[in-house]
């Protein structure tokens, strides 16, 4: 099957690829399916394109990187609803806020993990029921930003 | 908006499998419990507000904007 995405031309992809958000994510109950983009090799980041909308992709990347302990608490009620197990864990991905123009003040939604199964394809978005994450988690420290700005 | 008047341990049903109940009312706060399916999310919206907010952003970046 192929889409005709906005940012990525035409995308070939197979009905294995597509996964299935029964509810959206936040905000976005409409759009449902969705395939994994790799902006290029080796990219640490992860575009979620809507099938159904050419235009929506949702900026994503694995967390571990950034904050090596994450741990978001998934309830039993969601661990079930997407038939995770213990021998079947969980992708996590978190959205991705850069704007314009700044990538140095990139952040990372903690609060809100997407959630999917690896082996059914289906993904929740969960938003995190204590406070120990932040919605606007800063991807680089203050010193990272500032050898930025002193390299540019 | 429906406007309905509960006391505590009182309660409301939306539809068949929602139940909302009053559990204490202490000054200002309110503290209210939901039952209902695994299907459905509940949250407090000024939370749900701030994730959509993000959501929404993330979907605005632009791909020349991706740090190496």
């Amino acid at each position: 099957m192929v889409l005709n995405s906005t940012r990525f031309g035409l995308v070939d992809y197979v009905e294995q690829d597509v996964m299935t958000f029964a509810d959206g994510l936040v905000g976005f109950p409409d759009f449902t399916q969705f395939v994994v983009i790799c902006p290029k090799e080796g990219s640490q980041f992860r575009w979620l394109q809507s099938v159904e909308d050419s235009n929506l992709a949702f900026l994503t990347t694995v967390p571990f990187q950034y904050v090596a302990d994450y741990s978001p608490v998934i309830s039993s009620k969601t661990a079930k609803g997407l038939g995770l197990t213990e021998d079947n864990q969980p992708l996590v991905f978190v959205t991705v806020s850069i704007p314009r123009g700044r990538p140095e003040d990139m952040t990372l939604n903690l609060a809100g993990p997407i959630i999917v199964n690896p082996v059914t394809r289906w993904g929740r978005q969960v938003i995190l029921e204590n406070d120990s994450y932040s919605i606007r988690h800063r991807a680089f420290s203050e010193s990272i930003v500032a050898s930025v700005a002193v390299a540019a | 908006m429906l406007v309905l008047t509960r006391k505590v341990h009182q309660s409301i049903m939306i539809g068949e499998d929602i139940e909302v109940v009053v559990l204490e009312v202490r000054g200002e706060q309110v503290r209210i419990g939901i039952r209902a399916h695994k299907g459905v999310a509940v949250h407090r919206k000024e939370v749900f507000d701030q994730i959509k907010l993000v959501n929404t952003e993330s979907a605005d970046v632009r791909p020349e904007d991706l740090p190496a």
